[in-house]
Protein backbone atom coordinates (compact mmCIF):
# COMPACT_ATOMS: atom_id res chain seq x y z
CA UNK A 1 0.00 0.00 0.00
CA UNK A 2 1.02 3.49 -0.28
CA UNK A 3 2.70 5.66 2.36
CA UNK A 4 0.29 8.18 3.21
CA UNK A 5 2.33 9.73 5.15
CA UNK A 6 2.25 12.78 7.47
CA UNK A 7 2.22 10.72 10.57
CA UNK A 8 5.00 13.37 12.56
CA UNK A 9 1.46 15.40 13.72
CA UNK A 10 -0.28 12.91 15.15
CA UNK A 11 0.91 12.13 19.14
CA UNK A 12 1.63 9.06 21.02
CA UNK A 13 3.22 5.55 19.65
CA UNK A 14 1.82 4.30 16.40
CA UNK A 15 0.27 2.17 15.16
CA UNK A 16 -1.71 1.46 18.73
CA UNK A 17 -2.48 -1.92 17.46
CA UNK A 18 -0.67 -4.97 16.66
CA UNK A 19 -0.46 -6.30 12.89
CA UNK A 20 -1.58 -9.77 12.74
CA UNK A 21 0.82 -12.22 10.95
CA UNK A 22 -0.39 -15.06 9.02
CA UNK A 23 1.32 -17.74 10.88
CA UNK A 24 4.04 -20.08 8.75
CA UNK A 25 1.41 -23.44 8.99
CA UNK A 26 -1.20 -21.79 7.07
CA UNK A 27 1.08 -21.66 3.77
CA UNK A 28 2.55 -25.02 4.80
CA UNK A 29 -1.05 -26.20 4.23
CA UNK A 30 -1.74 -23.84 1.33
CA UNK A 31 1.04 -25.77 -0.21
CA UNK A 32 0.28 -29.07 0.70
CA UNK A 33 -3.61 -28.93 -0.71
CA UNK A 34 -2.63 -27.18 -3.94
CA UNK A 35 -0.06 -29.17 -4.77
CA UNK A 36 -2.39 -31.93 -4.28
CA UNK A 37 -4.60 -30.79 -6.39
CA UNK A 38 -1.91 -29.96 -9.14
CA UNK A 39 -1.16 -33.64 -9.26
CA UNK A 40 -4.88 -34.58 -9.76
CA UNK A 41 -4.83 -36.11 -6.16
CA UNK A 42 -8.40 -35.19 -4.88
CA UNK A 43 -8.31 -37.94 -2.17
CA UNK A 44 -5.55 -35.84 -0.70
CA UNK A 45 -7.20 -32.99 -1.03
CA UNK A 46 -10.32 -33.83 0.16
CA UNK A 47 -9.11 -34.78 3.09
CA UNK A 48 -8.02 -31.41 4.29
CA UNK A 49 -11.13 -29.64 3.43
CA UNK A 50 -14.09 -29.88 5.38
CA UNK A 51 -17.26 -31.65 4.34
CA UNK A 52 -19.25 -28.03 4.14
CA UNK A 53 -16.50 -27.10 1.30
CA UNK A 54 -16.80 -30.44 -0.98
CA UNK A 55 -18.29 -29.14 -3.88
CA UNK A 56 -16.36 -26.23 -3.71
CA UNK A 57 -13.22 -28.28 -4.19
CA UNK A 58 -14.92 -30.07 -7.00
CA UNK A 59 -15.51 -26.99 -8.99
CA UNK A 60 -11.63 -26.54 -8.12
CA UNK A 61 -10.55 -29.77 -9.04
CA UNK A 62 -12.15 -29.64 -12.07
CA UNK A 63 -10.56 -26.39 -13.04
CA UNK A 64 -7.19 -27.78 -12.46
CA UNK A 65 -6.25 -29.82 -14.85
CA UNK A 66 -3.62 -32.66 -13.16
CA UNK A 67 0.43 -32.11 -14.27
CA UNK A 68 -0.04 -28.93 -16.38
CA UNK A 69 1.46 -26.54 -13.67
CA UNK A 70 4.47 -26.96 -11.68
CA UNK A 71 4.99 -23.01 -9.79
CA UNK A 72 2.05 -22.25 -7.16
CA UNK A 73 2.04 -17.97 -7.72
CA UNK A 74 0.17 -16.27 -4.41
CA UNK A 75 -0.86 -12.95 -5.18
CA UNK A 76 -3.30 -12.36 -2.30
CA UNK A 77 -5.02 -12.70 1.01
CA UNK A 78 -7.34 -11.61 3.95
CA UNK A 79 -8.66 -12.75 7.09
CA UNK A 80 -11.58 -13.04 8.61
CA UNK A 81 -10.45 -13.17 12.46
CA UNK A 82 -8.52 -16.65 12.87
CA UNK A 83 -9.54 -17.99 9.47
CA UNK A 84 -6.71 -16.83 6.33
CA UNK A 85 -7.93 -16.59 2.95
CA UNK A 86 -5.41 -17.00 0.37
CA UNK A 87 -5.95 -16.00 -3.57
CA UNK A 88 -3.12 -17.89 -6.31
CA UNK A 89 -2.39 -18.34 -9.59
CA UNK A 90 -1.37 -21.46 -11.02
CA UNK A 91 0.44 -20.60 -14.25
CA UNK A 92 0.55 -23.07 -17.33
CA UNK A 93 -1.89 -24.15 -20.07
CA UNK A 94 -4.53 -23.28 -19.08
CA UNK A 95 -4.15 -20.58 -16.11
CA UNK A 96 -5.78 -20.76 -13.02
CA UNK A 97 -6.55 -18.35 -10.51
CA UNK A 98 -8.99 -19.43 -7.51
CA UNK A 99 -8.77 -18.30 -3.73
CA UNK A 100 -9.72 -20.30 -0.97
CA UNK A 101 -10.14 -20.42 2.85
CA UNK A 102 -8.43 -22.09 5.58
CA UNK A 103 -9.44 -22.44 9.49
CA UNK A 104 -8.25 -24.82 11.86
CA UNK A 105 -10.12 -27.76 13.00
CA UNK A 106 -9.99 -28.77 16.74
CA UNK A 107 -7.09 -31.38 15.80
CA UNK A 108 -5.12 -27.75 15.24
CA UNK A 109 -5.40 -28.85 11.14
CA UNK A 110 -5.32 -26.09 8.43
CA UNK A 111 -8.47 -27.25 6.98
CA UNK A 112 -10.05 -25.64 3.41
CA UNK A 113 -13.60 -24.32 4.46
CA UNK A 114 -14.58 -22.81 0.83
CA UNK A 115 -13.02 -22.23 -2.40
CA UNK A 116 -14.11 -20.12 -5.40
CA UNK A 117 -13.00 -20.58 -9.31
CA UNK A 118 -11.88 -16.95 -10.29
CA UNK A 119 -10.13 -18.21 -13.76
CA UNK A 120 -11.63 -15.20 -15.94
CA UNK A 121 -13.39 -13.52 -13.21
CA UNK A 122 -12.83 -10.17 -11.96
CA UNK A 123 -13.84 -11.44 -7.87
CA UNK A 124 -16.22 -13.72 -6.06
CA UNK A 125 -18.56 -10.93 -5.18
CA UNK A 126 -20.93 -12.13 -7.84
CA UNK A 127 -22.10 -15.82 -8.10
CA UNK B 1 -25.12 3.65 -22.19
CA UNK B 2 -24.95 0.60 -19.42
CA UNK B 3 -26.17 1.61 -16.35
CA UNK B 4 -26.55 0.07 -13.07
CA UNK B 5 -23.27 -2.06 -13.84
CA UNK B 6 -22.60 -5.23 -11.89
CA UNK B 7 -20.23 -4.81 -8.99
CA UNK B 8 -17.74 -7.45 -10.39
CA UNK B 9 -17.09 -4.65 -12.66
CA UNK B 10 -15.40 -2.40 -9.98
CA UNK B 11 -12.07 -1.85 -10.46
CA UNK B 12 -9.90 -3.72 -7.35
CA UNK B 13 -5.93 -4.50 -6.80
CA UNK B 14 -5.21 -8.05 -8.12
CA UNK B 15 -3.96 -8.84 -4.17
CA UNK B 16 -8.02 -8.02 -2.31
CA UNK B 17 -10.02 -10.72 -1.75
CA UNK B 18 -13.17 -10.00 -2.33
CA UNK B 19 -16.32 -11.87 -1.07
CA UNK B 20 -19.99 -12.07 -0.95
CA UNK B 21 -21.55 -10.72 2.34
CA UNK B 22 -22.93 -14.76 2.73
CA UNK B 23 -19.47 -16.07 2.67
CA UNK B 24 -18.27 -13.28 4.78
CA UNK B 25 -21.05 -14.47 7.44
CA UNK B 26 -20.23 -17.82 7.22
CA UNK B 27 -16.68 -17.45 8.34
CA UNK B 28 -17.45 -15.41 11.08
CA UNK B 29 -20.59 -18.27 12.08
CA UNK B 30 -17.88 -21.29 11.97
CA UNK B 31 -15.69 -19.08 14.31
CA UNK B 32 -18.30 -18.49 16.56
CA UNK B 33 -18.46 -15.04 16.11
CA UNK B 34 -22.31 -13.83 16.12
CA UNK B 35 -22.89 -13.52 12.11
CA UNK B 36 -25.47 -11.54 11.33
CA UNK B 37 -24.39 -8.83 14.13
CA UNK B 38 -23.49 -5.41 12.93
CA UNK B 39 -21.08 -5.17 15.58
CA UNK B 40 -17.69 -6.95 14.79
CA UNK B 41 -17.39 -8.80 18.39
CA UNK B 42 -13.84 -9.84 18.01
CA UNK B 43 -10.22 -8.89 18.91
CA UNK B 44 -9.83 -6.78 16.22
CA UNK B 45 -13.02 -5.10 16.28
CA UNK B 46 -11.35 -1.70 15.82
CA UNK B 47 -9.76 -2.91 12.57
CA UNK B 48 -12.58 -4.91 11.27
CA UNK B 49 -15.00 -2.15 11.60
CA UNK B 50 -13.07 0.64 10.16
CA UNK B 51 -12.26 -2.04 7.14
CA UNK B 52 -15.79 -2.03 6.49
CA UNK B 53 -16.01 1.59 6.80
CA UNK B 54 -12.92 1.84 4.34
CA UNK B 55 -14.33 -0.17 1.55
CA UNK B 56 -17.72 1.92 2.31
CA UNK B 57 -15.60 4.95 1.48
CA UNK B 58 -14.31 3.42 -1.97
CA UNK B 59 -17.96 2.17 -2.50
CA UNK B 60 -19.45 5.57 -2.22
CA UNK B 61 -16.88 7.57 -3.99
CA UNK B 62 -17.59 4.54 -6.91
CA UNK B 63 -21.17 5.15 -6.65
CA UNK B 64 -21.39 8.96 -6.80
CA UNK B 65 -19.06 8.86 -9.53
CA UNK B 66 -21.27 6.49 -11.36
CA UNK B 67 -24.23 8.46 -10.52
CA UNK B 68 -22.63 11.60 -12.61
CA UNK B 69 -21.93 9.61 -15.15
CA UNK B 70 -25.30 7.74 -15.79
CA UNK B 71 -27.09 10.91 -15.44
CA UNK B 72 -26.07 13.65 -18.27
CA UNK B 73 -28.81 15.05 -18.86
CA UNK B 74 -29.70 15.84 -14.71
CA UNK B 75 -29.45 19.41 -13.66
CA UNK B 76 -25.72 20.97 -13.79
CA UNK B 77 -26.01 21.58 -10.07
CA UNK B 78 -26.92 17.93 -9.31
CA UNK B 79 -23.57 16.78 -11.24
CA UNK B 80 -21.75 19.48 -9.31
CA UNK B 81 -22.62 17.89 -6.23
CA UNK B 82 -21.91 14.25 -7.23
CA UNK B 83 -18.62 15.30 -8.69
CA UNK B 84 -18.05 17.17 -5.06
CA UNK B 85 -19.26 14.54 -3.19
CA UNK B 86 -16.53 11.64 -5.10
CA UNK B 87 -14.17 13.66 -4.48
CA UNK B 88 -15.30 14.35 -0.36
CA UNK B 89 -15.59 9.86 -0.39
CA UNK B 90 -12.19 10.04 -1.90
CA UNK B 91 -10.44 11.84 1.11
CA UNK B 92 -12.56 10.00 3.39
CA UNK B 93 -11.25 6.41 1.82
CA UNK B 94 -7.65 8.37 2.50
CA UNK B 95 -8.78 9.41 6.00
CA UNK B 96 -9.94 5.38 7.11
CA UNK B 97 -6.82 3.92 5.30
CA UNK B 98 -4.53 6.10 7.46
CA UNK B 99 -6.71 5.11 10.28
CA UNK B 100 -6.20 1.51 9.41
CA UNK B 101 -2.38 2.05 9.66
CA UNK B 102 -3.16 3.74 13.20
CA UNK B 103 -4.80 0.47 14.63
CA UNK B 104 -2.23 -1.57 13.30
CA UNK B 105 -4.07 -3.09 9.95
CA UNK B 106 -4.09 -1.98 5.89
CA UNK B 107 -6.39 -1.81 3.41
CA UNK B 108 -7.22 -5.30 2.36
CA UNK B 109 -6.04 -7.28 5.66
CA UNK B 110 -10.00 -8.55 5.62
CA UNK B 111 -12.15 -9.56 2.76
CA UNK B 112 -14.77 -6.61 1.16
CA UNK B 113 -18.27 -7.25 0.76
CA UNK B 114 -20.18 -6.58 -1.90
CA UNK B 115 -23.47 -5.39 -0.07
CA UNK B 116 -23.25 -1.69 -0.35
CA UNK B 117 -22.75 -1.47 -4.15
CA UNK B 118 -26.06 -3.55 -4.34
CA UNK B 119 -27.89 -0.65 -2.87
CA UNK B 120 -26.96 1.51 -5.49
CA UNK B 121 -28.71 -0.18 -8.27
CA UNK B 122 -31.50 2.67 -9.17
CA UNK B 123 -32.42 3.46 -12.38
CA UNK B 124 -33.83 6.99 -11.41
CA UNK B 125 -31.44 9.44 -9.84
CA UNK B 126 -34.33 10.26 -7.67
CA UNK B 127 -34.58 6.68 -6.27
CA UNK B 128 -30.22 7.03 -6.20
CA UNK B 129 -29.80 9.95 -4.38
CA UNK B 130 -32.89 8.79 -1.73
CA UNK B 131 -30.52 5.20 -1.40
CA UNK B 132 -27.36 6.48 -1.39
CA UNK B 133 -27.55 9.79 0.05
CA UNK B 134 -30.28 9.48 2.54
CA UNK B 135 -30.14 5.69 3.18
CA UNK B 136 -26.26 4.82 2.42
CA UNK B 137 -25.14 7.71 4.00
CA UNK B 138 -28.10 7.98 6.99
CA UNK B 139 -26.41 4.76 8.10
CA UNK B 140 -22.78 6.69 8.07
CA UNK B 141 -24.06 9.02 10.14
CA UNK B 142 -24.99 6.42 12.88
CA UNK B 143 -22.02 4.35 12.69
CA UNK B 144 -19.60 7.74 12.61
CA UNK B 145 -21.53 9.24 15.93
CA UNK B 146 -21.21 5.57 17.76
CA UNK B 147 -17.34 5.49 16.72
CA UNK B 148 -16.39 8.96 18.15
CA UNK B 149 -18.26 7.87 21.12
CA UNK B 150 -16.24 4.65 21.54
CA UNK B 151 -13.12 6.80 20.37
CA UNK B 152 -14.14 9.26 23.25
CA UNK B 153 -14.34 6.54 25.74
CA UNK B 154 -11.24 5.07 24.90
CA UNK B 155 -9.17 8.50 24.97
CA UNK B 156 -8.45 8.52 21.77
CA UNK B 157 -8.58 11.97 20.17
CA UNK B 158 -6.90 10.72 16.78
CA UNK B 159 -9.96 8.27 15.71
CA UNK B 160 -12.63 10.82 17.56
CA UNK B 161 -11.28 13.75 15.42
CA UNK B 162 -10.74 12.11 12.08
CA UNK B 163 -14.06 10.36 12.51
CA UNK B 164 -15.80 14.14 13.36
CA UNK B 165 -14.30 15.57 10.16
CA UNK B 166 -15.72 12.59 7.79
CA UNK B 167 -19.24 12.45 9.99
CA UNK B 168 -19.80 16.42 9.37
CA UNK B 169 -19.24 15.59 5.00
CA UNK B 170 -21.66 12.52 5.46
CA UNK B 171 -24.65 15.17 7.03
CA UNK B 172 -23.78 17.08 4.02
CA UNK B 173 -24.57 14.37 1.49
CA UNK B 174 -27.65 13.62 3.13
CA UNK B 175 -28.78 17.33 3.08
CA UNK B 176 -27.60 16.86 -1.05
CA UNK B 177 -30.12 13.75 -0.91
CA UNK B 178 -32.44 15.20 0.46
CA UNK B 179 -32.68 18.17 -1.85
CA UNK B 180 -32.37 16.55 -4.67
CA UNK B 181 -34.73 13.59 -3.86
CA UNK B 182 -37.33 16.56 -3.41
CA UNK B 183 -36.38 18.56 -6.54
CA UNK B 184 -35.82 15.96 -9.47
CA UNK B 185 -39.93 14.60 -7.79
CA UNK B 186 -41.24 17.97 -7.99
CA UNK B 187 -44.94 17.67 -9.42
CA UNK B 188 -44.66 14.23 -9.25
CA UNK B 189 -45.93 12.10 -6.05
CA UNK B 190 -45.46 8.93 -7.50
CA UNK B 191 -41.82 9.15 -8.58
CA UNK B 192 -41.12 10.49 -5.15
CA UNK B 193 -42.91 7.61 -3.18
CA UNK B 194 -40.69 5.07 -5.61
CA UNK B 195 -37.91 7.00 -4.48
CA UNK B 196 -38.51 6.91 -0.83
CA UNK B 197 -39.30 3.07 -1.22
CA UNK B 198 -36.38 2.17 -2.44
CA UNK B 199 -34.66 3.86 0.41
CA UNK B 200 -37.08 1.63 3.02
CA UNK B 201 -35.70 -1.03 0.92
CA UNK B 202 -32.29 0.15 2.25
CA UNK B 203 -32.60 1.21 5.39
CA UNK B 204 -34.39 -2.98 5.81
CA UNK B 205 -31.54 -4.40 4.46
CA UNK B 206 -29.53 -2.60 7.95
CA UNK B 207 -31.81 -2.77 10.34
CA UNK B 208 -29.77 -5.95 11.87
CA UNK B 209 -32.20 -8.11 13.04
CA UNK B 210 -34.48 -5.66 15.18
CA UNK B 211 -31.68 -4.39 17.46
CA UNK B 212 -31.28 -0.98 16.36
CA UNK B 213 -32.28 1.89 18.67
CA UNK B 214 -31.41 5.53 19.75
CA UNK B 215 -28.39 6.33 21.74
CA UNK B 216 -29.92 6.48 25.40
CA UNK B 217 -31.68 3.55 25.18
CA UNK B 218 -29.10 0.92 23.63
CA UNK B 219 -27.65 -2.10 25.26
CA UNK B 220 -23.91 -2.16 26.36
CA UNK B 221 -21.60 -5.04 26.08
CA UNK B 222 -17.89 -5.53 26.69
CA UNK B 223 -15.26 -5.95 24.01
CA UNK B 224 -11.84 -5.99 24.84
CA UNK B 225 -9.70 -3.57 22.53
CA UNK B 226 -6.14 -3.59 22.90
CA UNK B 227 -5.01 -3.91 26.07
CA UNK B 228 -7.91 -2.43 27.39
CA UNK B 229 -12.11 -3.47 27.76
CA UNK B 230 -14.51 -1.36 26.94
CA UNK B 231 -18.55 -0.71 27.10
CA UNK B 232 -19.43 -0.59 23.56
CA UNK B 233 -23.46 -0.53 22.25
CA UNK B 234 -24.51 -3.85 21.29
CA UNK B 235 -25.56 -2.96 17.91
CA UNK B 236 -25.25 0.02 15.52
CA UNK B 237 -27.74 2.72 16.90
CA UNK B 238 -29.83 5.83 15.78
CA UNK B 239 -27.73 9.04 15.88
CA UNK B 240 -30.91 11.17 16.60
CA UNK B 241 -28.98 14.59 16.50
CA UNK B 242 -26.65 13.73 13.34
CA UNK B 243 -29.47 13.13 11.32
CA UNK B 244 -31.90 16.09 12.46
CA UNK B 245 -28.72 17.92 11.42
CA UNK B 246 -28.37 16.12 8.20
CA UNK B 247 -32.13 16.99 6.96
CA UNK B 248 -34.58 13.99 8.07
CA UNK B 249 -37.14 15.33 9.87
CA UNK B 250 -38.55 13.93 13.25
CA UNK B 251 -41.26 12.07 11.27
CA UNK B 252 -38.77 10.46 8.69
CA UNK B 253 -36.36 9.44 11.93
CA UNK B 254 -39.58 7.47 13.92
CA UNK B 255 -40.88 6.16 10.85
CA UNK B 256 -37.15 4.63 10.23
CA UNK B 257 -37.39 3.23 13.64
CA UNK B 258 -40.53 1.76 13.30
CA UNK B 259 -39.47 0.14 10.52
CA UNK B 260 -36.06 -1.45 12.30
CA UNK B 261 -38.59 -2.65 15.00
CA UNK B 262 -41.02 -4.64 12.07
CA UNK B 263 -38.55 -5.74 10.01
CA UNK B 264 -35.97 -7.95 10.30
CA UNK B 265 -34.33 -8.33 6.34
CA UNK B 266 -31.15 -8.57 7.21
Amino acid sequence: MADLGFRENVMGPQPIGKIVEQPPEVREAADHFIHALMRGDIDAAKAMTEPQAYDDLKTLAAAIAPERHDKIEYIGGARIARHFFLKVRLPGTPPVKFQFRLGQNPAGEWTMREANDLTGRRSAWSR
Amino acid sequence: MERMIAVDKLARPEDHILLRSDRVRNARAEQGITPNSPMPYEDDFLKSRMHGICAGEFQAMEAAGRTLYDFPDAPWEFQLDMARQVWDESRHAEIYMKLLEYVGSYYGEFPEGEVLWSCTQAEDPAARVAGINRGLEGLACDVFEQLIRLAQNMGDEVIERAVDYVLADEITHVRMGSKWMRKLTEGDPERLKRAQAFQDSIDDVFNFGNGRTFVENAEHVKQRIGEKEFEIDRSITIAREARLLAGFTEEEIDRLVKGFRKSAAY
